[in-house]
C-alpha cells in the first residue's frame, strides 16, 4: 500500500489510466488480430485484460483516501491525462481536460463494472464457444468495458459523454451481434436511436452548464451550482405572440376553458425557470434514454436480441445504470430544483409499476428479466429522485449482482434448451421449460437466490436492504430545494411558473404516494419473478416435444393446455413444427440436431458435449436431455449468487451494518442538506421498522400469489384469465401496445417525412437536376464528338492552329494599366502601373507629367479635377499599343453644418455622388467610379 | 568565330521545322510521321545550338539539345514499338486505319 501511495499520489493517480487502457488493448488486439489468434488466445486476451483491470480497480478502491469529517472536499483520486480543447463560450475560456477521477461512488462502480464484467467474460467464453464471431464478441465486450470505465471515471461532463456515447455504440454493436437476422439488426438500431433522443438532452445540459456555470467539471459544477444555477431563464414557449390576450378577448365570456389552462398552454409572457431546473430536465432526458425510463424505455426489451451475456452485462448490470449514476453524480444540481427531482422520482415510480405490469404474462424468459430491469431502474430513479442518493446508488450496486445472476441463469437455461431446439423463440419460451431444477441444480439455486433478492426477501437478501431503503426514504423525506420547504400557499401552479421569486415545492402527499406506488411495484416484481422461477424450474419438463419429428406418446397430455395458452410464438418456428411431420420421426438425436440448426448461422451454444450422458428413454425423451452448464458458466453464477446475499450487508442501514454507505455519504453530504424529513417523521425512529411491513408484505403477497398460481395450480389461473379476458391479457402481453402507439405517432410522422423526402429525391433531385446535368453533359459531348475523329493528323493540325494563335497574341503588344487610388480622396495621389510583358518598354505621357520609362508612374490629382495619363507600350518587334487612364477626384465634401449629407432613398441615385465631382460618365473608367461611390459611403458611415 | 550569322541557322531550322510539320500533317504513313517528328526535333536542336553559339556563357542550349536527343531516341523507340504492334493488329501502317476506338 505504501508503495502504491508513493507511486500514485492522489492528485496524479495514473493507475486509473491502467484500469482504462487494459480493456482498450484487449479490444484492439481481439478486434484486429482476433481472427488469426484463435479462440483460446482471444479468450486469454479478453479475460486477462478485464482481470487486470479488476485488480487495478481493487487497488484503486483500497487507495481511496479516508473521508475527513467536516472537510469540504470529497476524497478523490485524480488523473489529468491531457488538455483536450479550449471551449470559448461568450468570451470566457473553458478548458476541457481529459481528466479522470475516482471517489467512493466511482470506485464502487469500477469494482462492479470490472468485477461483474470479468465474471460475464468468463461465462461468455463458454457460452459463445461455438460462435464464429467469437473474437468480434470479445472485442466489443472489452470495448464496452473501456467505454463504461470512461463514463464512470470521467471527471467532467464531456469525458463522461465520450464514455456515454461509447457504451451506446457497444450496446448497438452487441444487440445487433447476430446482424444477419433483420430482427436483431433493427433492435440494435432502435436502441441506438432511442438513446440519441436522450443524448440530445445531455448535450443541451452541457451547453447550459457551459453557459451558466462556465465549467464542465463535476467539482466545478458543484462549486458554482449554488450561485450560477439559481439564475432565472426566461422561456417563450410560443414565441412572444400575444396568444393569451387574443384568446381571452375572443372568448371573454362563456369560454369553456378555465383561464389557468389557457394561461398554461398559450402563455404570452415568458415562463421563468431556474437554470437548475432546465439542466435537471435535460440531464434526466439523457438518463431516461440510457436507463430506459418512460417514455424512452422501449429499446431495452428489444435489446434482448443480443447474446444473453450481453443482456446481463450491458442491459442489466452496468450500462443501463449509467443514468442513475449520472443523476447521483449531478446531485448538487438536481437538489436545487425540486421540480426536476419530482420529475425524476415520479418517472421512476411510474416506470417501476408500468414495466412490472408488462412483465406479467411474457413467455420469453429474457423478456421477463428485461421488464424487471426496466422496473428496477425505475426503483433506482425513485431513490435518487426523492433525494436518497446513497440508497438509489446502493440499489444500482445490489441490482448489478442479482440481475446479472438472473440473466446468466437464464442464459444457462437457454443454453440447456438450445440442446433440444436451436431456435431463439422456442428455447427462450418458459412454457417449453419446467422442472429444470432436477437437471440444473446450480442454476436453479442461484436463480432462486437472486429471485429472493430482487423480490426483497427480508433481512438476508441484498435486494431487500437497498429497496427498503429507497422506499423508506421516499416515505420519510422530501426535497426542500434551496428556498426551504414551506411553499407559498396562495400561489397556483401557473403563478409559480411565472413568478421568478418562488420555486415549485413538493406537495406533502407526493412522498407517500411514491412510497405506495413503490410498494405496488415491489409486489408485482415479486409476483412475476417467482412466476418465471416456478414456470422454469418446477413442475414437469415440457420441452420434450420441441425437437423436430417428436411424436406425442400421450396425445391428451396436460401440455395441451399450455400449448393452447400459448400466444402463437410456437407457430413461428417454421423448421421444427411440433406435430406437422409425423412421418419425419428421427430417433437419432444428432440427426434431429442437424435438421434443427440447418439454417441457423449463429451457432453460439456449445452443445457438443451433452449427448449420451444420461440414458434416453425411448418414446418419452427425444433428443438430448437438458443438462447443467459447464464450470466456466456455473462459477460466475455461484459468485454472483453469493453476492446477491452478501452485497446487502455493505449497506444494511437499519441494522447499522453499512460500510459502503458510509463511504458514499460524503459525496452526497452537500446535496442532501436540501433534502429534509417530512413533517412529523423522525428519520431514525421506529416508523422506519413499521414502514418496512408493507414492503415485506409486498414480497410475501407477490411471491405467494406466484406460488399459488404457478406451482400449486400449474399456471391455470393465467390460462383462465386469458380465456375470460383475452383482450386485456393480450394488451398486457403486447406491452400495452406502446410500441404500436409509437409506430403510429412518432415513427409514422418520421416515416411520412421520409416518404416526402424520398419523393423529392426521386422526382426533383433524380428527375430534374440529375437529368438536366446529364443532358448538359450529353449535349456538350455531342458537339465535341464531332471533333473527335480519331485521326492523328487532325489533332496535330488543330494544335498547330492553336500554336499559331498564341504566337500571334505574343507578337502583339498589350497595354493594360492597374490604377491604385487608395489615397485619391485624402491626398489625391494616384499610382498607375502598366502590366509587364516580354521585352516591353514603356513611355508615359500626360499633362504636367514627367516623361518616364518605368512601368510605374505617380501623379497627384487636385480636388474636383480630372487628369488623363497615356502610356505607350512597345515590344521587341517594334509594335506599339496605347492605354489611357482618366482619374477624377471629387470636390471636398461640404461641412456637416452647411449641408447635411443623408442617404436618400432611391430613386435619387445622384445623391450618392457629390455634384461638383461629376464628370461625364463616359469619360470615367467604371472601376474608378465604383471606388468613388464606395469611398463616399465609407465616409458617411464614419460620420 | 562568328563566320556564319545566326539568321542562317534560324532560316535552315525554320525550313526544316516547316518541312517536318507539313510532312506530319499531310503524310499518312506512320513511319514517315515518326521521321517528320525527328525532323522537327532536330530543327529545334539546331536552333538551340545556334543560340548557344552567340550566348556561350552557360551552354544551356547545348544541354537542352542533348536532352532533346535523348528524349527523341526514347520517343523513336516507343513510337516504333507502337507502330510495330499496330502493324500486327491491322496489317498496315496507315495512320487513318488506327480507328478501332472510334464510335
Amino acid at each position: 500500500m505504501n508503495f502504491l501511495a508513493n507511486k500514485f499520489p492522489h492528485d496524479d493517480f495514473a493507475l486509473l489510466g491502467i484500469v482504462l487502457v487494459l480493456p482498450l488493448i484487449g479490444a484492439f488486439v481481439n478486434g484486429v488480430f482476433g481472427k488469426r489468434l484463435g479462440k483460446q488466445a482471444v479468450r486469454m486476451m479478453a479475460l486477462s485484460a478485464i482481470g487486470g483491470s479488476f485488480i487495478a480497480s481493487v487497488l484503486t478502491f483500497l487507495s481511496l483516501p479516508a473521508a475527513e469529517h467536516g472537510a469540504h472536499a470529497v476524497p478523490k483520486l485524480k488523473w489529468v491525462a491531457w488538455r483536450w480543447l479550449d471551449l470559448n463560450v461568450t468570451g470566457r475560456n473553458i478548458p476541457i481536460d481529459v481528466v479522470f477521477g475516482a471517489d467512493a461512488m466511482t470506485a464502487t462502480m469500477m469494482l462492479v463494472v470490472t468485477g461483474v464484467g470479468f465474471l460475464i467474460h468468463l461465462y461468455s467464453s463458454e457460452y459463445m464457444k461455438a460462435d464464429p464471431g467469437y473474437y468480434r464478441f470479445f472485442a466489443y465486450l472489452n470495448l464496452f468495458i473501456f467505454s463504461m470505465l470512461v463514463l464512470i471515471l470521467g471527471d467532467s461532463m464531456p469525458i463522461l459523454f465520450v464514455g456515454w456515447e461509447g457504451v451506446g455504440l457497444c450496446s448497438y454493436l452487441l444487440i445487433g451481434f447476430w446482424f444477419t437476422e433483420e430482427k436483431n439488426a433493427s433492435a440494435g438500431k432502435k436502441a441506438f436511436i432511442a438513446n440519441r433522443i436522450g443524448d440530445f438532452g445531455l448535450l443541451l445540459a452541457m451547453a447550459l452548464l457551459a453557459y451558466y456555470s462556465s465549467t464542465l467539471t463535476f467539482d466545478g459544477i458543484k462549486a458554482t451550482a449554488g450561485n450560477a444555477l439559481l439564475q432565472d431563464v426566461k422561456i417563450w414557449p410560443l414565441g412572444n405572440l400575444p396568444t393569451e390576450e387574443i384568446w381571452h378577448k375572443q372568448f371573454a365570456a362563456g369560454s369553456i376553458w378555465p383561464n389557468w389552462l389557457v394561461d398554461f398552454f398559450l402563455p404570452d409572457k415568458p415562463i421563468t425557470a431556474k437554470v437548475s431546473t432546465l439542466v435537471g430536465f435535460s440531464v434526466f432526458l439523457g438518463c431516461a434514454g440510457k436507463s430506459a425510463q418512460i417514455p424512452l424505455y422501449v429499446w431495452l426489451p428489444d435489446a434482448m436480441a443480443g447474446p444473453t451475456p450481453v443482456s446481463a452485462l450491458i442491459h442489466a448490470a452496468t450500462m443501463v445504470t449509467a443514468g442513475v449514476y449520472l443523476v447521483a453524480r449531478m446531485c448538487d444540481v438536481f437538489v436545487l430544483s425540486p421540480a426536476a427531482m419530482a420529475v425524476v422520482a415520479i418517472t421512476g415510480a411510474l416506470t417501476a409499476v408500468f414495466a412490472a405490469s408488462m412483465g406479467f404474462f411474457q413467455r420469453d424468459l429474457k423478456k421477463v428479466l428485461a421488464y424487471s430491469t426496466v422496473s428496477q431502474l425505475g426503483f433506482m430513479f425513485m431513490g435518487v429522485g426523492v433525494g436518497a442518493f446513497t440508497a438509489g446508488f446502493f440499489h444500482v450496486f445490489t441490482h448489478a449482482f442479482f440481475k446479472a445472476c438472473l440473466f446468466l441463469g437464464a442464459g444457462s437455461v437457454i443454453h440447456a434448451m438450445h440442446a433440444r431446439i436451436h431456435d431463439t423463440d422456442q428455447s427462450q419460451d418458459m412454457w417449453n421449460m419446467g422442472g429444470l431444477r432436477k437437471y440444473m441444480p446450480i442454476t436453479h439455486v442461484t436463480y432462486l437466490v437472486s429471485c429472493l433478492s430482487i423480490a426483497g426477501t427480508p433481512l438476508l437478501f441484498a435486494g431487500f436492504w437497498s429497496k427498503d431503503e429507497i422506499l423508506w426514504k421516499a416515505y420519510s423525506s422530501e426535497v426542500a430545494g434551496p428556498q426551504g420547504r414551506v411553499p407559498p400557499a396562495d400561489l397556483g401552479f401557473v403563478d409559480l411558473l411565472k413568478s421568478p421569486q418562488y420555486m415549485w415545492q413538493w406537495p406533502s402527499w407526493l412522498g407517500p404516494t411514491i412510497y405506495w406506488v413503490g410498494i405496488i411495484g415491489a409486489t408485482m416484481t415479486a409476483f412475476y419473478m417467482f412466476r418465471s422461477y416456478f414456470v422454469t424450474f418446477w413442475g414437469e419438463f415440457r420441452g420434450w416435444k420441441i425437437v423436430p419429428g417428436y411424436i406425442d406418446p400421450h396425445p391428451h397430455h396436460a401440455d395441451e393446455d399450455l400449448d393452447e395458452a400459448g400466444h402463437g410464438t410456437t407457430d413461428v418456428d417454421h423448421h421444427a413444427p411440433t406435430k406437422k411431420h409425423p412421418h419425419g420421426h428421427v430417433d437419432e438425436p444428432s440427426m434431429a440436431h442437424k435438421s434443427a440448426s440447418h439454417d441457423d448461422e449463429h451457432d453460439d451454444h456449445a452443445h457438443d458435449d451433452h449427448r449420451g450422458h444420461e440414458p434416453i428413454v425411448p418414446g418419452e425423451i427425444d433428443g438430448p436431455i437438458p443438462h447443467e452448464s459447464p464450470l466456466p458458466m456455473t462459477v460466475p453464477l455461484m459468485i454472483l449468487g453469493a453476492m446477491a446475499i452478501l452485497a446487502g450487508f455493505l449497506g444494511a442501514e437499519p441494522i447499522h451494518v453499512a460500510p459502503l454507505i458510509h463511504k458514499l455519504e460524503p459525496i452526497f453530504e452537500h446535496a442532501t442538506k436540501l433534502v429534509v424529513a417530512r413533517d412529523g417523521i423522525d428519520p431514525h425512529g421506529g416508523t422506519m421498522w413499521m414502514m418496512m411491513v408493507p414492503g415485506v408484505a409486498a414480497m410475501v403477497v407477490g411471491s405467494g400469489a406466484a406460488y399459488w398460481a404457478y406451482h400449486l395450480q400449474k399456471g391455470e389461473p393465467e390460462f383462465s384469465f386469458k380465456r375470460s379476458m383475452p383482450g386485456l391479457y393480450n394488451l398486457i402481453y403486447d406491452k400495452w401496445r406502446i410500441d404500436e402507439l409509437y409506430d403510429a405517432t412518432v415513427i409514422g410522422m418520421v416515416d411520412a417525412l421520409a416518404d416526402i423526402f424520398t419523393m423529392a429525391d426521386k422526382w426533383i433531385v433524380d428527375g430534374v437536376i440529375a437529368r438536366l446535368t446529364g443532358m448538359l453533359a450529353q449535349g456538350i459531348g455531342a458537339v465535341l464528338r464531332v471533333f473527335h475523329t480519331g485521326r492523328v493528323q487532325i489533332y496535330a493540325a488543330s494544335m498547330v492552329v492553336g500554336l499559331l494563335g498564341m504566337g500571334w497574341f505574343f507578337v502583339q503588344p498589350h497595354a493594360h494599366v492597374v490604377v491604385d487610388d487608395e489615397e485619391l480622396r485624402s491626398t489625391g495621389k494616384v499610382v498607375a502601373t502598366a502590366s509587364p510583358g516580354l521585352g516591353y518598354s514603356y513611355a508615359w505621357s500626360g499633362e504636367g507629367l514627367q516623361p518616364s520609362k518605368s512601368d510605374r508612374v505617380e501623379f497627384v490629382v487636385d480636388q474636383g479635377k480630372t487628369r488623363e495619363v497615356v502610356v505607350t507600350v512597345r515590344n521587341v518587334f517594334g509594335r506599339e499599343a496605347q492605354a489611357k487612364v482618366t482619374v477624377t477626384r471629387p470636390a471636398a465634401r461640404p461641412g456637416p453644418g452647411q449641408q447635411p449629407i443623408m442617404l436618400q432613398p432611391l430613386p435619387q441615385q445622384g445623391a450618392l455622388t457629390p455634384p461638383s465631382g461629376d464628370a461625364p460618365p463616359d469619360q470615367k473608367p467604371m472601376k474608378l467610379e465604383g471606388n468613388q461611390v464606395g469611398g463616399l459611403l465609407r465616409g458617411e458611415v464614419g460620420q | 568565330m562568328n563566320a556564319v550569322p545566326l539568321e542562317y541557322f534560324l532560316t535552315v531550322a525554320g525550313v526544316l521545322f516547316t518541312i517536318g510539320a507539313i510532312g506530319f500533317l499531310l503524310r499518312r504513313n506512320l513511319l514517315v510521321l515518326l521521321m517528320s517528328i525527328e525532323l522537327m526535333l532536330n530543327a529545334v536542336n539546331l536552333t538551340l545550338v545556334a543560340f548557344n553559339r552567340i550566348h556561350p556563357q552557360n551552354h544551356a542550349g547545348q544541354i537542352f539539345a542533348f536532352f532533346i536527343i535523348v528524349v527523341a531516341a526514347a520517343e523513336a523507340a516507343i513510337g516504333l514499338a507502337i507502330v510495330l504492334s499496330f502493324f500486327r493488329v491491322r496489317k498496315t501502317v496507315r495512320s487513318d486505319d488506327a480507328d478501332l476506338l472510334r464510335n
